[in-house]
């Protein structure tokens, strides 16, 4: 799967590409909602669009992470609602209960994440098949904790995950820490250096001596710890949430990740890319609601937005013109003789 | 007959079909019924020991089954314990079974055909997925089984589909947030309705309630209609909510039917510097301690609420139970008719209530006490 990454160097020309199209999707977005729907970009509706935005670029980002391995994590809804469940049914309401809550869902991130990295970094098993399998343990977990019945989120996380600093909801300054420690240490560190090349071509990172499977191991293991974040952020967002809090997030998981430029073939990540992704489409929802259009185009709406985002990156349009160009050419060829 | 190590073996199945149910390829169809939930017969004697056996309990010793379209919410687990607890009450009925269909409509089904298939005399099912389940409830029928749906309409007939469908007087509900409408805001209000799923039959009968007695145009419904679309969930509540307080600039009542869902939504009024509006709902023990906390705070609001309809199984249950034991079979009436509960302008049939020592997700106004419900939440 890796190797064919390297035909795609065409298409790795920047960070530039994939911030670019998205700030311009944005921008776009943003014009559309002043011109046709204004109350989609007033300060209360931005304000509590973030919120959710900001969970879903945690969310994203983890995804990133294995994409750029060339792997993909449907293990997204488990994770995040089993974070949900967690944090919520241990305390029950009591805030001296959060913080051993906490610890009990890292371990059980690390233990997915590690189960995920044996699978698919050591076993070599195909990255579908074993994170769902780690989905359906996961949500198994759910049920033998809560019987698929969280609690209301204690106060104290509430308060964290929902009030505001200096007018801007903590859940955002959650998101750009999350942004600048992923940022930080694929970019800048040796380590990250190596885990992003040898998700570009596993060959050649083998050929220069890198520890390819453990790269692609610990990718889901980091993954795991974001969706942890990403999930108990939402937890304290909603104050009473379901037990399957996660399910909503699968597909936008993947989304974010290829709006933002990062190839599903693995290889350079784009995480800002990725959380203007992730705000790009929290902020469709809320155009597309002021719109007061029926549920049914809402949701039509945003899958298309899925698709032409996908087509952005992964049709080559040099291609297709040049085909269209041959086509062209060559029935009116025929029409001559 | 059902160890515990077996049950947790069939928990991590039912994971796996719902894991699957994600992917679109729902194989909940496996046959298998999972979760299946059996308690010891020896407990019913001592539940039933003070010897007064109701009028719809019957001598005819039966096997009762309780199933669940989806379980997966403090409302169903208050729900099905009244049931269970229903249920006990009856010393005819030997052993006592529970499903959950986890929202999968193919898993529902399946429960319905396994329990039926193992011998099961009366079912009480909550048709989640509607019309859907009704070629299942009337397999059961047919097999002799006595079938009581409640709540969601199923469509069909009672007597020829299943026995009696056990439904919520979902009219009254509106009809009540109506009244007090008219009382509290006589010069007329902007409303904005919030419901689940788009096209459920809950919030279009509580829709066609609250219309019949708003008729003035002084009353004006805003947003989508009949009622926004939240799925019940609360972060897509939270959504809905967001556009609508900046689209919006007057919203005077909301409508809710399920009110604890607005708790984390309702603080961006404040946010916005707007006062939170009046609310019409359902109880929840969430929302009354967040209206306490609120008036404590000085962004006091007024609500009424009716009760969210937990006692609605017990109809059901007490109906089943005694069509298969041979007991007094209850009077069905409209079907349940969720009683109102909480006032905070007369205070009656209640004030407002909070018990902040129990957990935000009970429901003051069912029969099974908080404490009880709040030791199912441990």
């Amino acid at each position: 799967m890796a190797n064919t990454a390297t035909m795609k160097s065409t298409k790795r020309v920047g960070l530039s590409k994939g911030v670019g199209t998205v700030l311009i999707a944005l921008i776009v977005l943003v014009a559309a909602g002043f011109l046709l729907a204004p109350s989609s970009v007033s300060t209360g509706a931005i304000l509590g669009m973030l919120p959710f935005a900001a969970v879903l670029a945690i969310i994203g980002l983890g995804q990133m992470l294995v994409v750029q391995q060339g792997g993909i994590d449907l293990s997204v809804p488990g994770a995040m609602s089993l974070a949900v469940v967690i944090i919520s049914h241990y305390p029950t309401g009591d805030d001296s209960l959060l913080l051993p809550a906490l610890g009990i869902a890292v371990i059980w991130a690390v233990g997915a994440g590690v189960l995920n990295a044996f699978l698919i970094g050591y076993i070599g098993l195909n990255p579908i098949i074993a994170t769902l399998g780690t989905n359906a343990l996961l949500f198994g977990a759910i049920l033998g904790i809560s019987g698929g019945t969280p609690r209301a989120t204690a106060p104290l996380l509430r308060a964290i995950a929902g009030d505001r600093t200096f007018g801007i909801p903590n859940t955002i300054y959650f998101a750009l820490l999350a942004l600048l420690i992923v940022t930080v240490i694929v970019k800048k560190t040796v380590a990250g250096r190596r885990f992003e090349a040898s998700g570009a071509s596993k060959p050649t990172a083998m050929i220069i001596g890198l520890n390819v499977k453990a790269h692609n191991g610990l990718s889901y293991i980091w993954a795991q710890l974001l969706y942890l974040m990403g999930g108990v952020l939402l937890a304290g967002v909603t104050s009473q949430p379901t037990a399957y809090m996660g399910n909503t997030y699968l597909l936008p998981s993947v989304a974010v990740v290829v709006l933002g430029g990062t190839s599903l073939l693995g290889g350079r990540g784009f995480p800002l890319a990725t959380i203007l992704a992730a705000l790009f489409l929290r902020q469709l929802d809320q155009f597309v609601l002021a719109l007061g259009v029926p549920y049914a185009v809402r949701t039509l709406v945003q899958a298309a937005a899925f698709v032409i985002g996908v087509a952005i990156y992964t049709i080559d349009w040099r291609e297709v013109r040049r085909r269209f160009q041959e086509m062209s050419r060559s029935s009116s060829g025929k029409e001559h003789s | 007959m059902i160890t515990r190590q077996s049950r947790i073996l069939q928990a991590l199945a039912a994971a796996g079909i719902a894991g699957l149910a994600l992917t679109a390829c729902s194989a909940g169809g496996g046959g298998e019924t999972a979760a299946t939930d059996e308690t010891a017969t020896t407990e019913e004697s001592t539940d039933a020991a003070a010897g007064d056996v109701p009028s719809w309990c019957g001598p005819e010793e039966i096997t009762f089954g309780l199933l669940d379209g989806f379980g997966g919410n403090s409302w169903r687990l208050v729900t099905t314990a009244s049931g269970e607890e229903e249920a006990k009450k009856c010393p005819s009925v030997t052993e006592y079974l529970y499903a959950d269909g986890q929202g999968d409509t193919q898993k529902a089904i399946s429960d319905i055909q396994s329990m039926v298939a193992t011998g099961v005399d009366a079912i009480v099912v909550f048709p989640d997925a509607g019309e859907a389940m009704l070629p299942a409830l009337r397999s059961s029928y047919e097999a002799g089984v006595v079938t009581v749906p409640y709540r969601v309409n199923p469509g069909g007939q009672d007597g020829v589909d299943y026995d009696v469908w056990i439904g919520a007087d979902f009219f009254q509900s509106g009809r009540d947030w109506a009244q007090w409408t008219l009382d509290n805001f006589p010069d007329g209000a902007k409303i904005l309705f919030l419901s689940g799923p788009a096209g459920n039959s809950q919030g279009e009968d509580e829709a066609t309630g609250f219309k019949e007695l708003l008729t003035d145009s002084k009353y004006e419904f805003i947003g989508e209609q009949p009622f926004e679309v939240t799925n019940w969930d609360p972060a897509l509540t939270q959504q809905v909510l967001t556009a609508a307080i900046a689209k919006y600039p007057e919203i005077d009542i909301i409508f809710s039917d399920f009110g604890p869902s607005l708790v984390g939504a309702l603080p961006e009024f404040t946010k916005s510097g707007r006062p939170i509006p009046a609310l019409a709902t359902s109880d929840g023990n969430l929302l009354g301690c967040f209206w306490q906390e609120q008036q404590d705070a000085g962004n006091g609001f007024e609500m009424m609420s009716v009760a969210t309809g937990n006692d609605n199984v017990r109809l059901a249950v007490q109906t089943a139970i005694a069509l298969a034991t041979g007991g007094e079979v209850p009077e069905k009436g409209e079907g349940f008719v969720h009683p109102k509960f909480e006032d905070s302008v007369s205070g009656s049939p209640s004030a407002v209530q909070c018990r902040d020592d129990l957990p935000g997700d009970i429901y003051l106004s069912a029969q099974l006490d908080g404490d009880t419900q709040a030791s199912l939440l441990k």
